[in-house]
This record gives C-alpha cells, sequence and structure tokens, in this order.
C-alpha cells in the first residue's frame, strides 16, 4: 500500500507508483486530474485529508510538496501510496531538502498524470507572485488562500495585482454558501438595489469579495463593517423601493433570512470543512469570471477577465540564502514578500484553525 | 459605479458563468399525498432532507403531508423525522432537520372528503402569509393508483392545480405503474394531463434519476469514439440484463395483478432501451431528448414468432447464496396456479436505419443468482482474423458494457495477446470506474428527481407518448402470454432453458453478467 523512499530521485518515484498501482490490481480508474499541493511539514495531514475528501468526487493523483529546509543538503525523500484509504487515488509525498526546493517542478513533472489537468494548492501563504514557483506554471488551475496570511485585505490586492485566468482562492470559495443563499433571496424580487453592507470579523477576505460581487453585479456601493465573527455574520441590501433583504447568522451555521413584508425564515449556513471546499474548487477547472469580477471590484483592479493565462516562471533567489539564516520548519522562504518573516508561524496556525467555511 | 447586470430570470445574482452557485428552486410547496406509505417515509422525506441539507431547497419552502390519521403537527414531525435520520444520505444534523420541520405540515383527512380538501387548498393560500410561497406547488401522489382519479377531481374542485387561478406553477409527480396497458394507461394520462397541464406532468422512472444512465448519454454524444460504430454496421446485438436476487416480497397483492414485464419491462427496460437506441438529440433540452426517445420507442418491433422469442418464466423453490427460498407459488398471499411470470426475456427489433437487424435481447427476472442492470452493446467479430483458427479460439466478441448497479461504471471486453512467445489471443476485460466513492456521494436517484420536478426540468421524465409507446410493446406479449403457464426457473439460476435456447436459435449467448 505504501512504499517510503529515503534519499531517492524522481526515477525511482515513478516506478515505485507504477510499481504500487500494479499490485494495487491496475484497474483503469479514472483520473480526471493531478492534484499539487504545496504544504508545509505540520499541515500535511490535514492538506492530505482535505485532498483525499475531495478526491472521492473527483479521482485524481495527488501530489504533495512539502519544501524543508532551504540551507539542509539537497536531499528527497518521498511515500508513495495507491489504493486503500485513498480509494480509487494515487498520493505521492515528496519531501524536498536544500537548493532542491527552489527546483521542486523536476519532481513533479514526470509524475503529473499523463494529459489530465493540473491544479496547483498552497496550503499556506502563496508566493507574492505564483510565477516565482515553477509550480505555478504547470497548473491550469491555482488555488490560493487569502486568509492563510496575516493580513488578508492586503493579500488580495496582490491576488489581484497577480491574477491571470484560472487562479481562484478559497477565501472565494467559503463565500458560496452565502453567495447561493443570497442569490435564492433575490429570486422573487424585483425592487432595484441601492446599496449593500457586509459585517464580518475584522480582516475577512471572504466579505471582501461578498461586497465585491455584490457590487460588480448589483451596481451598487457595498461595504465591509467590523463584527464580531466567526466569519461573516451578516449581509444587509436596500432597495429603491425602501425594502430590504438580511440575512444574519451570528453563530456561524443557523442563518435568518428577513425580507421586508416577509416572514423572517432559517436556513442553515454552515462553515464548510476544507475537504469540501476543495471538492468544490476541483468540480470546474476553467477560469472563474465571476471571481475574477469580484476581485477587482474590491481591489480597484482592472481587465482581470482579459489577462493571459499563461504565466511563466520568473526565476527568483530566496532572500534568506545570502544571509543563510531561517531554518525554520516552514522551510524555504519562497519570496521575498515583506509578511513571509513575521509570517512563518502565525499564517500557519491560522490556516491551520481552519479559517474554514464563511 | 457600474450598471445592475441582467442575470437570469430577471435575477442579477444569477450569472451564466457562476457555475458555483447551485441551482436552487423558486419558493415553493411539496404536497405529499400517502406521506404515511412506504414510499414516503423510505425515499421522498429523506430525498427532502437531503436536498435541505445541501443547501438546494429555496428560502421559502413548506412539505404538506396528507394522511388518513387523526394527527396533530407533533405525531406528523416525528414520523418525518423518524424517516429523514434512518434514510438519509448525506448524515443527519439537528438544525437542518430544525429548518425542515419549521415548514412541515400536516393536512389530515381522506381522499373522498371534501372538507379536508378545501383546508389543503386553503393552507397553500396561506403559505404566502407564512412562509413567503406564492402559489408554486408539486403534488406527489405517492398512492395506490387506484385512487388518482378520486385525488385528481378534488384537486380539479378546489382549483388547486390550476397554474393561473393560483399565480405560480402547479405540478403533479406519478409513481408507476402508469396504467395497467394501452387502453388504461390513455385513461390515466387524458385525466391527469386534463387536470393538470401536458407538461406540469412528471413521471417518475427512478433509473433515469442515476448517475451512469446520465452517463449512457455523455458516453453516447459527447465522444467521437463510439458514435461511429454505434449502429448496425458494426454492432451484432445488444442485451440488457435488470436482475434481482430478491423474491417478491411483500408485494404479493400489487406484483400478482402486474408481473415482470408489467413491473419492469413496461418503463425501467425500454427506457435503457430508448436512451442506447436513441438519435442524436439536437440539443441536451428536456423537448429535444424526449422527441427522441419518443420517436424510437414508436419504432420498436415485436417478434412474430412470440411463442420462441417472447419467453416468461416463474420462480420455482431453489437456493439462493446459500439459503433456502420458496417458490413463487409459495411466497405469502400469491393465489394458488397463480400464472404470474416472474421473468420475462424478449427480443426485439428497433425498426431505423441505424439498427435495422440488430436484436434487442431484454431480460428481467426475480430470484436470479444477483442484482445486477446492465447494457451490453456486443459488436460483430472482424471479418477477417489474419491469424491461424487456433490462435483466436478464445477471442469472443468485443463488447461495451454500462454497468448501471451496483459497480457503477463501464466494461471493454476486447482481444488481447496471451504473454509468451506463440501468438495466442483471448479476450480481457478493461474496467471502468469512475471512483468507486464517486457513486456513493453521488445524489440518490430521488433527490435528484424531486430536485428537477420543483426546478420544472423534465428531461429525466418520460413523456405520456413515450408511456404510450412502451405499452404498445408490451400488450401483445400480455395477449400472446394470457392463458398460457410459465416456464419453471430454480431459484438462484439465470432464468428458464427456455430463454436461452432463445439465444442459441440465434447463434447467440447470454452475457453473465
Ligand atoms: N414503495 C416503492 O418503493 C415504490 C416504488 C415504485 C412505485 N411506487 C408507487 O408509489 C406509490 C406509493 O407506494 P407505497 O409503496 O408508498 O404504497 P403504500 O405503502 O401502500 O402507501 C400508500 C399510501 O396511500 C395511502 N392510502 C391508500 N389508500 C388510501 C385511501 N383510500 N385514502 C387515503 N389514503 C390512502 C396510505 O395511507 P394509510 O397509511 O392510511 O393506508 C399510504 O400513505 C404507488 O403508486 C406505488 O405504485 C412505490
Amino acid at each position: 500500500m505504501t512504499t517510503t523512499l529515503w534519499d531517492t530521485n524522481g526515477t525511482d518515484i515513478v516506478k515505485a507508483l507504477s510499481l504500487e498501482r500494479r499490485a494495487a490490481g491496475a484497474i483503469a480508474s479514472g483520473l480526471a486530474l493531478t492534484l499539487v499541493v504545496v504544504v508545509d511539514e505540520r499541515h500535511v495531514e490535514k492538506a492530505q485529508s482535505a485532498a483525499t475528501t475531495a478526491a472521492a468526487a473527483h479521482p485524481c493523483r495527488l501530489l504533495v510538496v512539502v519544501r524543508r529546509s532551504l540551507t539542509a543538503n539537497d536531499r528527497l525523500d518521498a511515500e508513495v501510496q495507491v489504493g486503500g484509504h485513498l480509494g480509487a487515488n494515487e498520493a505521492v509525498v515528496m519531501r524536498m531538502y536544500g537548493r532542491l526546493t527552489l527546483h521542486a517542478e523536476s519532481v513533479v513533472l514526470p509524475l503529473l498524470a499523463p494529459d489530465a489537468p493540473v491544479v496547483t494548492w498552497w496550503y499556506g501563504p502563496a508566493p507574492e507572485r505564483l510565477a516565482y514557483d515553477a509550480l505555478a506554471v504547470l497548473a491550469s488551475r491555482r488555488v490560493t488562500d487569502c486568509a492563510a496570511v496575516d493580513d488578508p485585505r492586503a493579500e488580495l490586492r496582490r491576488r489581484a495585482k497577480d491574477y491571470a485566468p484560472g487562479d481562484t482562492d478559497l477565501a472565494w470559495t467559503r463565500a458560496t454558501s452565502w453567495r447561493s443563499l443570497l442569490a435564492s433571496a433575490f429570486d422573487d424580487n424585483e425592487a432595484r438595489a441601492t446599496s449593500a453592507q457586509v459585517s464580518a470579523e475584522a480582516g475577512s477576505a471572504s466579505a471582501s469579495l461578498v461586497a465585491g460581487w455584490l457590487t460588480a453585479r448589483l451596481g451598487v456601493r457595498s461595504r465591509v463593517v467590523t463584527s464580531d465573527g466567526p466569519g461573516i455574520t451578516a449581509v444587509d441590501v436596500r432597495f429603491d423601493d425602501s425594502s430590504r433583504i438580511r440575512i444574519d447568522r451570528p453563530d456561524g451555521h443557523t442563518a435568518t433570512l428577513s425580507r421586508t413584508g416577509r416572514p423572517d425564515r432559517p436556513l442553515p449556513l454552515k462553515r464548510r470543512d476544507l475537504g469540501d471546499l476543495i471538492a468544490e474548487e476541483l468540480r470546474r477547472l476553467d477560469a472563474d469570471q465571476p471571481y475574477a469580477e469580484a476581485l477587482a471590484a474590491v481591489t480597484g483592479g482592472k481587465n482581470l477577465n482579459e489577462r493571459s493565462a499563461k504565466r511563466t516562471h520568473i526565476w527568483r533567489e530566496p532572500p534568506g540564502t545570502e544571509a543563510g539564516s531561517t531554518k525554520t520548519a516552514t522551510g524555504a522562504a519562497k519570496t521575498t514578500r515583506a509578511t513571509t518573516k513575521k509570517a512563518t508561524k502565525k499564517p500557519a496556525k491560522k490556516a491551520a484553525s481552519a479559517k474554514a467555511s464563511r | 459605479m457600474s450598471q445592475p447586470q441582467e442575470g437570469l430570470r430577471g435575477n442579477p445574482l444569477r450569472d451564466v458563468r457562476d457555475r458555483r452557485l447551485p441551482r436552487v428552486p423558486d419558493p415553493c410547496a411539496l404536497v405529499v399525498f400517502g406521506v404515511t406509505g412506504d414510499l414516503a417515509r423510505k425515499k421522498l422525506i429523506p430525498a427532502v432532507y437531503d436536498l435541505g441539507n445541501r443547501g438546494l431547497l429555496p428560502p421559502g419552502f413548506a412539505l404538506l403531508g396528507f394522511a388518513r390519521r387523526d394527527w396533530g403537527h407533533g405525531e406528523f414531525e416525528s414520523l418525518a423525522r423518524e424517516a429523514a435520520e434512518k434514510g438519509s444520505r448525506t448524515g443527519f444534523r439537528d438544525d437542518v432537520w430544525q429548518r425542515i420541520a419549521d415548514s412541515i405540515k400536516f393536512v389530515p383527512g381522506s381522499f373522498d372528503d371534501d372538507a379536508a380538501f378545501d383546508n389543503l387548498s386553503q393552507t397553500l393560500i396561506d403559505l404566502e402569509a407564512t412562509h413567503g410561497i406564492r402559489g408554486n406547488a408539486a403534488f406527489y401522489l405517492s398512492i395506490p393508483p387506484a385512487m388518482f382519479p378520486t385525488v385528481l377531481k378534488q384537486m380539479q374542485r378546489t382549483g388547486m392545480a390550476d397554474n393561473a387561478e393560483r399565480g405560480g406553477w402547479r405540478r403533479v409527480v406519478v409513481e408507476k405503474p402508469f396504467g395497467y396497458d394501452l387502453k388504461s394507461s390513455r385513461e390515466l394520462n387524458e385525466l391527469v394531463d386534463n387536470v393538470f397541464t401536458p407538461q406540469d406532468v412528471f413521471r417518475i422512472d427512478h433509473y433515469l434519476g442515476k448517475e451512469t444512465v446520465q452517463n449512457l448519454l455523455a458516453l453516447r454524444f459527447a465522444n467521437t469514439l463510439y458514435e461511429p460504430l454505434w449502429n448496425g454496421n458494426y454492432v451484432d446485438s445488444v442485451q440488457i440484463t435488470m436482475a434481482e436476487d430478491v423474491g417478491i416480497g411483500s408485494r404479493a397483492a400489487f406484483y400478482d395483478k402486474a408481473g415482470a414485464a408489467r413491473d419492469v419491462l413496461q418503463n425501467h427496460v425500454l427506457q435503457l432501451v430508448a436512451l442506447t437506441a436513441m438519435e442524436e438529440p439536437v440539443s441536451f433540452d428536456a423537448e429535444s431528448i424526449r422527441t427522441e426517445k419518443t420517436k424510437v420507442l414508436g419504432a420498436i418491433s415485436v417478434p412474430k414468432d412470440l411463442e420462441h422469442y417472447a419467453i416468461r418464466g416463474q420462480y420455482d423453490q431453489g437456493w439462493l447464496g446459500g439459503v433456502r427460498v420458496p417458490s413463487y407459488l409459495d411466497e405469502k398471499d400469491v393465489p394458488a396456479g397463480s400464472t404470474t411470470e416472474t421473468y420475462a426475456a424478449v427480443r426485439l427489433g428497433v425498426e431505423t436505419r441505424r439498427w435495422a437487424g440488430v436484436p434487442f435481447y431484454l431480460r428481467t427476472g426475480k430470484r436470479l443468482p444477483r442484482r445486477v442492470t446492465e447494457i451490453a452493446v456486443i459488436f460483430k467479430k472482424a471479418p477477417h482474423l489474419p491469424f491461424s483458427q487456433t490462435d483466436t479460439e478464445e477471442l469472443g466478441h468485443n463488447q461495451l458494457v454500462v454497468r448501471v448497479q451496483p459497480d457503477e461504471g463501464i466494461t471493454m471486453r476486447f482481444g488481447s495477446k496471451v504473454p509468451g512467445s506463440s501468438m495466442e489471443v483471448r479476450d480481457v476485460s478493461m474496467d471502468f470506474l469512475y471512483g468507486e466513492s464517486f457513486t456513493e456521494s453521488s445524489p440518490e436517484a430521488y433527490e435528484r428527481l424531486l430536485l428537477d420536478v420543483l426546478l420544472g426540468d423534465a428531461t429525466l421524465f418520460p413523456r405520456n407518448e413515450e408511456v404510450e409507446h412502451s405499452w404498445r410493446v408490451i400488450d401483445p406479449l400480455e395477449e400472446f402470454w394470457a392463458g398460457r403457464k410459465p416456464h419453471l426457473y430454480r431459484s438462484g439460476e439465470w432464468g428458464p432453458a427456455a430463454a436461452a435456447e432463445m439465444l442459441a436459435r440465434d447463434g447467440r449467448v447470454w452475457r453473465r453478467p
């Protein structure tokens, strides 16, 4: 079921994977895609379990890339797993040390399922420009998570600046259930919206994206105000006939929908777990235009949907290398981003406490 | 600031490109007649719960249960809760249930009680004030078909079925059996289509709610690989099997009057024939698909030699999966000397350019060795084999098998060289499982179909012409069988010997599924 390879190389991993597949019965399983997960050591298990849940609906080959210390000696360790609790799926976890962390794609490329689309997901903070990571360049869909860094709003701006069709963010995925409820509330509503307001805990990227979406779709100004959370707690839309639609969710799972002239309705609106979010991401692999429009509206970015979908790898020597410092568990600093230094511990913790689901 | 966007159905928040947002029905009520019955408890209530849990019910939603019980709201709620707890697929959660519990109501009464229907009608009107539901309602007739006329007449009397009068949509859902023969199904269709309008009638064939069945359309029409071969030039024959390992259980009263052909062949199996044999619809909307299905069902021909090509059987006692089981005649409540069939096999033709000369062998039965439903397309042998006779002795026909249940997926059988120094070719199978777990997490057929009813999407529901064409196929068989005795087959075997002889006569054999 599992083969562990110490101090190995790409060719041996490919061999081990093919042996494991044969041992598992070599059934033609409908592998629909390859999912590359970039994650640090502490979160491997969480990321893998979320990816496995998602893979239940979208059979895939899972390639987990763990970049360890950049200053260590170059080395590659790998675990290859087929079947078992993975169902019809296959997983390879790769731990990379030293300068190899800067060339992860050399191990990943030969392991991609032939001709199937590739999705790359950064579990923690993503590089400032995705093109700094070659694992972004080989993917047709790239999943980041604004909630995994210290200043999600600044991160949204970075994502907008760097946006290319095929990018998406889990903060947007977490907003789907809110958006879905809002859309239903609008189904039998004829009045024209005049303003919108989203209340959420401080720094909620999902709240900003919901506000951006409302602005883009309704053509109205929308504000985000701070509440005690958890996550988004209310959305309030006013109309030109002085009616309003309001959804309140103070407790993180049950919402109340109030509409002028109608009885209040309680509705389940639960925060979803990471596996669900990733499953939603894997359902569609084409560009997400409504996300780009919401992101543009909230950051003032322009023409996101018209940008080229193609990224070219930009080589960037990590800053830690000259200084010869940072031998932390998060390992190789990947970017020059200012927040990275203080982000080494905190963002990871944030991601762990499953900022999941709004 | 920009202008508000157009949006779907006049809703600026609905965007065709926004495929994350699920399709959610308009605010509406679902009225279930016969809510105490088996179907309502095992399938409908759990399906409503699962839809709610997946966030697919609209904010304004009400479930009204109608039954002849002297019940208050509390008793109905606990029945519904128990049903949801037992049958839900997505895991039972209290807060989700609370939300549904808030919107369920019980309306007591028998079907001939005018006051009860007036009450139901008023309750529906009141929903606008209490639940914000403006006139949209779906009526699910989960009752014995004999009660249909009574209930439909009550709906007509109270104006409950009238779209215009109620200012919203009104739909009705009916379950099989859709009649007993062509004549009775016509009467039923006329009745239902009159009280409602034909496009508001949803006939449930739960096979069409299954993922694999829908996948058959994707397989055929989204690929170039199969379509060129999907005709009489390359196809030798088609075998469709729907086998059950169970007996009739406690359904004798219904089953003994119907039999396998009416119970299963008329609806599920002929729908599978239609999906296998239909031409490509011009688009994937309900009307185009139903039009193609209707055409092909209308082109089905029944064999002239019914003696040899329409075989029916009845199970005898035997052993099945290590358990001794009684004969049909010994089952509870089966009348002595009953000649009802529990097995039917027939050879049909499809008289179109695509299928002329290709036999469609259909079989269905109870107490067969295992539960399996599959469609096997069997291809002709290669016209010339450049190998010596002995090398290809084990080479059969290429096959493409759509496994409808269980183990949903596709199997291909083709010849491959036996490893070694000599050139020997034998058949191998390649199994495609679209992820075992995928099928587990995919919605139960009733969930899908119920959602489609509330959305008004009729793609997966046969329309009345399809039902009538199907009876045109079944009626001559039933006429021929009337007064004759079915062949006996031992429980736990693949049907009577006569069915095997039917294929042997054509130089073929049944596939062992
Ligand atoms: N069960 C299945 O899996 C299944 C599968 C395919 C099709 N169907 C079809 O679905 C429908 C319902 O099936 P079912 O198995 O649920 O039947 P069932 O268990 O016999 O239930 C029938 C329901 O109708 C009510 N009813 C019967 N006669 C009545 C009368 N004179 N006045 C008022 N209520 C009456 C019953 O109420 P009481 O409890 O008061 O008797 C019960 O709630 C039938 O058309 C059947 O052919 C069922």
